[in-house]
């Protein structure tokens, strides 16, 4: 039956911008998070070559037929990268990324150089599926400092249909 | 008498036009962002099929008819011209929500076809439905209106996810075509989700604040509602994962295991713990800043809402990655756990807002049923206040008037605490200075509840 005795709305207050405070910090942490994996003015000048993403056999590992932007999702496919369009000094590697943002096929990091036998890079059909999984896929040639990669050289987007 | 009864607290308060003008530049930003959404839709995305336009053909009825009352009601006597306005406005209201529904079930729903889209809506219904009863029943003194806790969560299903379709394509497509992907993606797809989800969420709760005042007493009612909007949007985004899951691992022959996942992940497990809490702190934020006597620590209370609800869930899409779940027995456990390290601090914390703003509410609304018991008026009787000061109390004493006189009785009762209830919030906020409406509006509604009391007596 005791009356409170002081406004409590100003604990409530008090207690949500401890809160909001913490938030600050988490965004903070994730901005870090962001600029350590995205720092600025990370400009090389170079330029990878993708010379086009083609169907590909897995048992000759060969690719064949144009260059192409979708594919069926009973087509298996790889991109061929002129390594010698970089200079040698470069860490590199290049990698494709499922809709689900999984690594599902990659070559490196090294030197152009050393991925000059390597031009050809395929998507591997993840372990226990019969076929890729539909979605867009992102297959960049990235440069690497240290063990971190930190610029894109090149670029593709690839369209898997759902049929 | 004088200390039993507070003085009129702003009968003519000048915050009230501005209020409403306020709500009028949110709607009007949110209408404009909601056309633009649905030119750039029909110019780029072609995923509408020309079916959209027979199915909104109601939708277009209801506006037209909305509209139609809505300029004849300016030639109307003006004692019936509100009735008038009110209808158009919900025939509006519903055409437009009616047609957001079918671009919404169309964009969302169509990779695996209606039968399908059907099923999925049909199993998230239930659980959605179950949120929101939990959410409103956690109000326990003085529980929202059904129409407005469901025109929240109609706002998170419907013109939240519509409103940000636009916002992540661009944002997602920009980040694809210049970041390096990898946690620096992560987070700025993160970002994205948080800020854009959170902003088209947390509109419809702000706009229940500027509008709705009456139905909006404190933080215990910001956090339903804003709760409501979470678990809105998240039954349409449940609807679309499933949708999408299915199309996606059909061929592989477990889609329907893969949609199931999607199902228990988001409206199993995560029915409260993902968007329901995260708008619920948005609320919180709103919910205080009611109750707050300086228009500098409203803003602060709003923006802190919306900052935590940000945060809550820019860390679940960021870090998520960094609890990877094995493919066996052990991830079963493992997701149980992610969910409970990752949200679950946020939901700890926003149960000790409500238990405190529940609290706090109820020794409020205690000290006034005695004020009003003092009074002598007979709105509220001395023996009463014990009674309505707990729920618990107040369920047996409806439980007892069930035993004698049925369910007739048990309405009545129910009813009559009801209005007793509300004569309490009224004096506490005019106590307070944080109420509008005029001194006769309270003693209406003391009139209201002697004239039950004298139904229920009878």
């Amino acid at each position: 039956m005791q009356a409170p005795q002081y406004d409590q709305t100003r604990t409530l207050y008090r207690t949500l911008l401890v809160f909001a405070t913490i938030s600050v910090l988490i965004l903070v942490i994730g901005l870090v998070e962001f600029v350590y994996f995205e720092p600025p003015g990370q400009t090389s000048g170079a330029k990878a070559h993708i010379v086009g993403v083609f169907d590909y056999d897995p048992t000759s590992h060969a690719t064949s037929g144009p260059d192409e932007s979708q594919f069926p999702r009973t087509q298996q496919f790889a991109a061929v990268v002129d390594w010698s369009s970089l200079p040698s000094n470069l860490t590199v590697d290049a990698r494709w990324y499922d809709a689900f943002g999984d690594v599902v096929g990659h070559v490196g990091p090294d030197t152009p150089d050393q991925l000059a036998g390597h031009s050809t890079v395929p998507i591997v059909v993840p372990t226990g599926y019969h076929h890729s999984l539909p979605g867009r896929y992102l297959f960049v040639v990235e440069r690497f400092e240290g063990s971190v990669p930190v610029e894109v050289l090149a670029r593709r987007i690839i369209l898997v249909q759902r049929t | 008498m004088a200390e039993l009864s507070p003085a009129t607290a702003n009968p003519h308060s000048r915050l009230r036009p501005r209020r409403y003008g306020v709500a009028a530049v949110v709607a009007a930003v949110i209408v404009l962002a909601l056309i633009a959404s649905s030119v750039l839709n029909y110019v780029y995305l072609d995923t509408i099929p020309g079916r959209a336009s027979l199915y909104g053909l109601l939708a277009v009825a209801l506006i037209t008819l909305g509209t139609y009352i809505l300029v004849r009601a300016f030639n109307r006597d003006p004692k019936t011209r509100r009735r008038h306005l009110i209808r158009a406005a919900v025939l509006i209201g519903l055409g437009v929500l009616l047609w957001l529904l079918v671009v919404d079930v169309f964009v969302y729903t169509q990779s695996a076809g209606p039968s399908v889209a059907l099923i999925c809506t049909a199993a998230c219904l239930p659980t959605t439905a179950f949120g929101l009863y939990v959410v409103r029943r956690m109000d326990r003194n003085e529980k929202e209106p059904w129409r407005l806790v469901l025109v929240a969560a109609a706002w998170g299903a419907i013109v939240a996810t519509s409103l940000v379709i636009w916002g992540e394509s661009l944002w997602e497509a920009s980040a694809d075509r210049t970041l390096v992907p990898g946690p620096g993606l992560d987070a700025s797809l993160a970002f994205m989700a948080g800020v854009l989800e959170e902003l088209a969420k947390g509109s419809a709760v702000v706009l229940l604040y500027l509008v709705m005042r009456d139905d909006f007493d404190d933080v215990v009612d910001g956090i339903v509602y804003g709760a409501a909007v979470g678990l809105g949007f998240n039954f349409m985004e449940s609807i679309t994962y499933m949708t999408n899951f299915y199309s996606i691992f059909s061929p592989e022959g477990f889609g329907t295991f893969a949609a199931g996942f999607q199902w228990y992940a988001r409206q199993g497990l995560g029915l409260f713990f993902g968007h329901a809490t995260y708008t619920a702190f948005i609320g919180a934020g709103i919910g205080i800043a009611r109750q707050l006597p300086s228009v500098k620590q409203k803003v602060f209370a709003i923006v802190g809402g919306f900052l935590i609800a940000i945060a809550a869930h820019f860390s679940w899409d960021a870090w998520t990655t960094f609890f990877p779940i094995q493919s066996n027995i052990f991830g079963l456990v493992e997701i149980h756990l992610r969910t409970l390290i990752m949200t679950g601090p946020f939901t700890a914390a926003l149960i000790a807002l409500l238990i405190f703003g529940i609290r706090y509410e109820g020794q409020n609304l205690r000290e006034q049923f005695r004020k009003e018991a003092l009074t002598g008026r007979g709105a509220i009787l001395p023996e009463d206040v014990m009674i309505l000061a707990s729920p618990w109390h107040r369920l047996r004493q409806r439980l007892r008037a069930f035993s004698r006189g049925g369910f007739r009785a048990y309405f009545r009762l129910a009813k009559l605490q009801s209005a007793q209830l509300d004569l309490a919030m009224e004096r506490w906020h005019r106590e307070r200075k944080e109420i509008e409406s005029p001194l006769e509006a309270e003693e209406m509604l003391r009139q209201g509840v002697i004239a039950l009391r004298n139904r229920v007596a009878s």
